[in-house]
């Protein structure tokens, strides 16, 4: 079985290769005059420079958190470049035509539709490479309906009231050390707003990527549903495989005004490192959105990439009636570390949330959740209920489960459950019996356990998760 | 560093005896030891203020105090007051004897760091050993009495050692009268195949401040059977580790707190499985009422060898006012994948239904939630093993339930 395990532990990571598109790359190192010239390159408005320089003044009073149950050497932010752009990104491309086709090839490569498939699929797309977005599809259909959907970048001159309003609003600048690390250096991200009453007609999309050597990629995401608004929105990642360490820090907000709806589904696959840990990326991520009056928020996750994983999407539920969800897959194999889990904070009546968490533990790897539900003294005849499953396959990895619950209300019912199992040799057998080879027997029974969430993924994401369990559990059960 | 630390370091600086130089190496400890605040996790509910406020002094003299009596038991008693061992059981049965440490003592049962078993470690000046001879079954029930006379410190520590296939039942007693500080730890070394039924009252309820521990260590086959029952103060905070230092022991844990008025109480649970085969079970119910504030921390901690491990823990709460709070965290690490884990918690109110149907049926609204939330903490003062205690504690949990205003 160890040696079964080793096999599946020595699989490629396929999204691991580098680009070779020139790119504009600012020296490593942190202080005022990087982000000066980072607002400076992205031609930002006064207000906004003064946002981010507020921002690095709090964060240089703050300290790294160091209460999550992950190991890792200290990160020098000194040695990280803040800003990488693929050099032909100089003359912003208009349109598909001019996008440097080395840079179409690599999304190509990682299966990512631009241009045809996507005709087909119906999503559109803003894809960011390094720190920039490299181009964003399907925007005058997107138009018609009144639905913006640009990166941040270019929100911040064409719509800075929205900006202003929001931005900071749900992650204020000195939530946490790594958010408002992001405040200060944020280079590019998407922003989308939905229009009263209007219904995104089709799914949204973002995909990022990695490519320079010694980076760190810090985007930003704000999405505003306005009153009576739907809107699906998917995100990926990848990175290329190397030796070092690389950091990602982005802060997404979501705001879901009165009656809004809001799901956002995320496919994680950044590199996560060889087998002995070597390299992979640190994933530090903020993510949070705010729930008015019946309105609802609801993050599906699939965590499979990244060496260290550090990401709480939580829910703010404001408004009476409103809803949060979290349905989460979290995989963790070789020397992986994930600390990931959400937050629900019932303000609010007759508020509701669901917590769903799947953990798979493989190799050498920790697997955590980490999760707070909370119950206000207002929040009247609330709801929360928390389901977290483990599954441990081998006997070198970790599962653990650090559940909060915090109740202020009596009418309040927060229910809390948590089991840990492995692969049962009952199940193995049946299996087997029925003529089922062990490794598909095993990619079954993990994709029974983890059903709960994948269906509530969009279908396109909901086969890609599917097929990324199936791969990194390649053979690791005998 | 706190006052009330310096003081207490200061005192301890003080003492002349034969602990000298263990108490020496716990001092250096606790000096490097910050003082708790809302950022240390341990300690992220429970505010020590009222350790701060607390004027309660180490005393020279004091005054007599007896336990409260229990019908039909006949303690083997053994009584603290404020913190001096007053007396001790005079004839003991064969096999079971009660010694006063002077020296060599510290065990390594509590946690090394915890920074109130570090208190206790150089405060404590009477230590008591009691020990359990070979497969020798007591039938009487011990009880470690802690009596705090008004504006009393009093620091205590036990240690209890049951050999092989020895059995014991013990009772940690503490009784409050007025207000007192007291650290009180209880080690207990359970022998291969030895049992121990252990019961720990901690219902001094009112301007005390009270923290300490009862800790386990388990041999082989070893099995324990622990109650806790527990009314907050202005602070309360009991930490119990459970730690299986031999396979196929089995500990069941009990607990119950029920709180009103301003009380506080913590409980802080955590069961080491450090070698394979062995099994926990866990219950643990509270009701806060008023403007109480309950915590609970339920660990469980599977090390890597510890194969078939079964571990089982549940934490149910009653929320009675929408001016307390209850917050909880039932914990797994878990590094085996051949064992089988659970935790669930809830937190609620009494359940409506309910309550309409018991009216409909011509009980009071009052005695329909008396007989519901009561129901609720009942179920394990009847899984007590030695009846006479579930008989004498029932009526007090009662009682004091049925003060207690339900909104």
């Amino acid at each position: 079985m160890t040696e079964q395990i080793d096999k599946a532990l020595a699989r490629e990571y396929e999204a691991g290769f580098v680009s070779a598109v020139e790119s504009e790359t600012f020296e490593p190192g942190l202080d005022e005059d990087v982000i000066r010239r980072i607002s400076e390159v992205k031609g930002e408005p006064e207000w906004m420079l003064e946002w981010r320089l507020k921002a690095f003044r709090v964060w240089q009073e703050m300290e790294e958190p160091d209460w999550a149950h992950l190991s890792y050497p200290k990160i020098d932010l000194q040695s990280v470049s803040y800003y990488s752009a693929p050099k032909s990104m100089k003359d912003k491309p208009k349109s598909l035509d001019e996008v440097d086709p080395e840079l179409l090839r690599t999304y190509e490569k990682l299966g990512i539709p631009l241009v045809e498939q996507q005709m087909l699929a119906g999503i559109a797309v803003d894809a960011v490479f390094d720190s920039v977005s490299v181009v964003t599809t399907f925007r005058e259909k997107l138009e018609e309906a009144g639905v913006i959907f640009c990166p941040i970048s270019e929100a911040v001159h064409k719509y800075p009231d929205l900006i202003k309003k929001y931005i900071g609003s749900v992650v204020p600048t000195k939530d946490n050390y790594f958010a408002a690390l992001n405040c200060a250096v944020f280079t590019d991200g998407s922003f989308v707003y939905i229009p009263k009453g209007t219904r995104c007609p089709m799914e949204l999309s973002t995909y990022f990527r990695i490519n320079e050597q010694n980076t760190g990629q810090f985007e930003r995401t704000l999405i505003i549903a306005d009153e009576g608004s739907h809107v699906s929105y998917l995100e990926g990642c990848t990175a290329p495989q190397r030796d070092e360490n690389q950091l990602h820090a982005a802060v997404v907000e979501l705001v879901a005004l009165d009656n809004a709806e809001i799901k956002y589904s995320t496919v994680q696959n950044w590199y996560p490192g060889d087998e002995d840990g070597k390299g992979g990326i640190y994933n530090f991520v903020t993510k949070r959105g705010i729930c008015h009056t019946n309105a609802k928020i609801s993050w599906t996750q699939v965590e499979t990439g990244s060496a260290v994983t550090w990401k709480y999407p939580s829910c703010v539920l404001k408004g009476d009636n409103s809803i949060g969800e979290f349905y989460s897959v979290a995989l963790t194999r070789g020397r992986q570390q994930a600390d990931t889990g959400t937050k629900m904070i019932h303000i609010g009546k007759n508020t509701k949330s669901t917590i769903i968490s799947k953990g798979i533990s493989a190799g050498k790897s920790n697997n955590s959740y980490r999760g707070l539900v909370r119950m206000n003294p207002g929040a009247e005849g609330a709801r929360n209920f928390t389901q977290c499953d483990s599954l441990l396959i081998g006997d070198q990895c970790g599962a653990h489960t650090f559940p909060y619950v915090e109740s202020r209300n009596p009418s309040a019912i927060v229910e809390h459950e948590a089991t840990t199992s492995k692969v049962s040799d009952d199940q193995m057998f049946l299996c087997r019996q029925r003529g089922v080879d062990p490794e598909k027997a095993v990619s079954m029974i993990v994709n029974g356990f983890c059903k709960e969430v994948f269906k509530e993924l969009p279908m396109e994401f909901a086969v890609e998760a599917g097929k990324l369990l199936e791969i990194s559990l390649e053979g690791s059960v005998g | 560093m706190s006052e009330w630390l310096q003081h207490a370091i200061a005192h301890a600086d003080s003492i002349q005896d034969g602990f000298a130089d263990q108490r020496a190496v716990s001092l250096a400890l606790l000096k490097d030891t910050k003082w708790p605040s809302r950022k240390t996790e341990a300690w992220k509910y429970t505010p020590l203020r009222a350790v701060e406020r607390s004027s309660a002094v180490v005393k020279e003299e004091s005054p007599e105090l007896a336990p409260v009596d229990v019908v039909g038991l006949d303690f083997l008693e053994l009584t603290f007051v404020d913190g001096q061992l007053v007396s001790m059981p005079e004839d003991l049965p064969e096999g079971l004897t009660i010694e006063m440490q002077e020296s060599d003592l510290f065990t390594t049962i509590k946690p090394e760091r915890h920074i109130f078993g570090l208190v206790n470690d150089v405060l404590a000046a009477d230590v008591a050993v009691v020990t359990v001879a070979e497969n020798v079954k007591i039938d009487s029930v011990l009880r470690i009495n802690n009596l705090l006379s008004n504006g009393a410190q009093g620091h205590i520590r036990v240690v209890v050692e049951l050999e092989a296939g020895a059995a014991l039942k013990v009772v940690e007693n503490a009784e409050a009268h007025g207000a007192t500080l007291t650290t009180a730890y209880t080690e207990f070394l359970i022998g291969v195949e030895a049992h121990l039924e252990h019961y720990r009252f901690a219902l001094q309820a009112g301007d005390n401040v009270a923290l300490g521990g009862s800790h386990f260590k388990l041999l082989g086959k070893a099995t324990l059977n622990s109650s806790i029952i527990g009314f907050g103060s202005d602070l309360q905070r009991i930490d119990t580790d459970i730690i299986y230092a031999g396979e196929k022991a089995e500990a069941k844990l009990n607990a119950i707190y029920l709180l009103d008025g301003t009380e506080l109480f913590d409980l802080h649970a955590n069961v080491e499985h450090a070698v394979p085969n062995c099994t926990t079970e866990e219950n643990i119910r509270g009701i806060a009422g008023d403007r109480s504030r309950a915590v609970f921390n339920g660990r469980i901690h599977i090390h890597r060898d510890a194969q078939k491990t079964l571990a089982e823990l549940n934490n149910r709460n009653l929320l009675l006012s929408d001016k307390a709070e209850i917050n909880t965290k039932p914990e797994l690490e878990i590094y085996a994948d051949d064992v089988r884990c659970a935790h669930g918690a809830t937190i609620a109110e009494i359940d409506k239904k309910a309550l309409y149907y018991l009216q409909t049926r011509g009980v009071s609204r009052s005695q329909a939630q008396l007989m519901l939330s009561f129901g609720f903490i009942n179920e394990l003062i009847d899984q007590m093993p030695t009846a006479a205690l579930a008989e004498w504690v029932r009526p007090i949990i009662r009682d004091r339930f049925a003060q207690m205003e339900v909104k």
